[in-house]
């Protein structure tokens, strides 16, 4: 694909767990502060969006009618193209590809693209339990809420045991995961958890659904991600750092075998990935990092095979024989990804592996900077159908040179 | 959401399209909506059938029986209600019905060290409502 789009500017909050006695803002609120930070990092201003692009993903929390034309009179932004995504996880990286078909088509030349959530404010059924109404009705819920079904973890869970029934994986490979992203954590002020584990205090947390441990679940937090895309032209009288988005590939509602009984073990990023890597014209080894979405590190395992950094079935020690630490040899979630960092509800913690990509390519990574890096990939994966995992699956694929 | 004052569980939004398998529950039958142009069960209730696009779905009585396909033993509630706290843990299977349908289900009468992949089930159904009940399951005898 030719680099005639980049990422320019980027933004994110910071987090908060909502503590009593803290200030609790609004979505509206972070969507203005992320894009206050995105603005400022690209030298631009929100009237620079007038008559083109606004991106917003889905949130929870707000669940407004006309949710992205609210978003734009709140900012008080008159876009001429209004882009929305509600694919949980992959919005924000589904939002860019719309984006750039946008772009390349010369309807826009720019595009802010918004998220926030306040997943911990959400009126709810019982403390701790965030179950908004949207969660909560339809016969996705109906059949599994009164049979008992617990959520993301239990969901993932019977993924998880599934694939160590047909395959092998070991406690340690995806603890390895959970301790290295928690020591990038540690190097990244913005994280939430930023205390090192280490593989015992990982192997001891308590099982909250087998065979799902504490430490393999994404702390919930409230925040806002934003970014910019414009047409490279743009990108190059803006910034002397644009980050080019080189390859993407998407697949929603994949299955692996029949859409009954479907072997839950593939996601969708097999047939994603290659597309990416296809359109980016590069090989696995020219990857110089890799941000998956990391809201179990299960999951992420998962994504290194299916994204064919090795065969199915062999990401276990996949995780095992590589380094994934930022100065390693397959640096992984660097920026402590969503598992220490705090996932701002499961649509917006889509933006984090993406504008990490962002940050790394522009060395802006401080503590965690990636030597000499130039390409760089990252993944959205959104929602959870019934029975499988990821409803959507994006990836992308960035390069530091057009 | 709809919730049991009794047991502080949810209960489902009954609809014209969903009731025939609550009202079937109730009366101890597993029905399931059959394509009538390719066979398929589907589940959970759908407009069409997902494998062929056919609207023509009948509810059709499945056998009861079928094989654990994946389980996991939840201990602590999560993005439920507390009335589930009561019977932790919760051995929470996809079950693989005989006649080729997939859904999540309850094992019951079987200790967690005892679940298996591969275990061969039967249905038994719980009253939730005076509407509905759902199927649980037992290891088959
Ligand atoms: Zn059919």
């Amino acid at each position: 694909m030719p680099a005639d789009v980049a990422i320019v500017g980027y933004g994110r909050t910071p987090y908060s767990r909502a503590k009593p006695g803290e200030r609790v803002y609004t979505v509206d609120e972070y969507i203005a502060w992320a894009a206050d930070l995105a603005l400022q990092k690209a030298g631009m201003s929100k009237n620079d969006f007038n008559d083109q692009g606004l991106g917003v993903a889905h949130a929870e929390a707000a669940h407004t009618v006309n949710w992205s034309a609210s978003v734009a009179e709140t900012l008080g932004i008159s876009p001429q193209v209004l882009i929305r995504a509600d694919q949980g996880g992959a919005s924000a990286s589904a939002m860019l590809i719309r984006a750039t078909a946008l772009i390349r088509a010369g309807i826009i030349d720019r595009a802010l693209i918004v998220g926030a959530d306040t997943p911990l404010s959400i009126p709810s059924a019982a403390p701790g339990l965030p179950l908004s109404p949207e969660r909560t009705r339809g016969p996705y819920w109906d059949f599994q809420g009164p049979f008992g079904v617990m959520g993301a973890t239990a969901q993932f869970a019977l993924v998880q045991m599934r694939y160590q029934h047909q395959f092998k994986l070991a406690s340690e490979q995806l603890g390895k995961i959970a301790v290295t992203t928690r020591h990038h954590a540690s190097l990244n002020p913005e994280a939430i958890y930023r205390k090192p584990i280490t593989m015992q205090e990982y192997l001891d947390s308590r099982v909250l659904s087998d065979p799902i441990r504490l430490l393999d679940c994404v702390p919930i937090v409230n925040g806002g991600l934003a970014y910019i895309v414009t047409s490279a032209k743009t990108a190059r009288t803006l910034t002397t750092k644009p980050v080019y988005l080189k390859g993407f590939g998407e697949a929603n509602n994949y299955y692996h075998g029949s859409r009954t009984l479907p072997d839950v073990t593939t996601t969708g990023f097999a047939k994603a990935a290659p597309q990416a890597l296809a359109m980016a014209g590069v090989k696995h080894t020219d990857i110089d990092f890799f941000e998956p979405y990391d809201d179990y590190p299960f999951v992420v395992m998962m994504t290194i095979e299916d994204w064919g950094f090795c065969r199915k079935g062999e990401g276990g020690r996949f995780v095992e024989e590589r380094n994934l630490r930022f100065d390693g040899d397959f640096p992984l979630s660097t920026d402590g990804g969503q598992l220490s960092g705090g996932q701002p509800g499961g649509a917006i913690g889509g933006f984090m592996p993406l504008i990490e990509v962002v940050t790394q390519l522009r060395g802006e990574a401080g503590a965690r900077q990636v030597r000499n890096a130039a390409i760089g990939a990252s993944c959205g994966f959104g929602g959870i159908p019934y029975g499988r995992p990821g409803r959507s699956c994006v990836s992308l694929i960035f390069g530091a040179e057009a | 959401m709809l919730t049991s004052k009794t047991t502080n569980k949810p209960l489902p939004e009954i609809t014209d399209q969903t009731r025939p398998f609550w009202t079937a529950a109730k009366s101890r039958k597993l029905v399931l909506q059959r394509c009538a142009r390719c066979d398929t069960f589907n589940f959970h209730p759908k407009p069409w059938c997902v494998e062929c696009g056919c609207r023509d779905l009948a509810w059709t009585e499945a056998k009861p029986t079928g094989t654990v396909y994946s389980f996991t033993i939840s201990r602590a509630v999560a993005m439920n209600l507390p009335g589930w706290q009561g019977e932790l843990p919760v051995l929470m299977c996809l079950i693989d019905l005989d006649d080729g349908a997939r859904l999540y289900g309850q094992v019951v009468h079987c200790m967690p060290e005892e679940i298996k992949i591969g275990m061969r089930v039967e249905i038994l159904f719980e009253d939730i409502s005076e509407e509905a009940a759902i199927p649980k399951f037992r290891p088959a005898k």
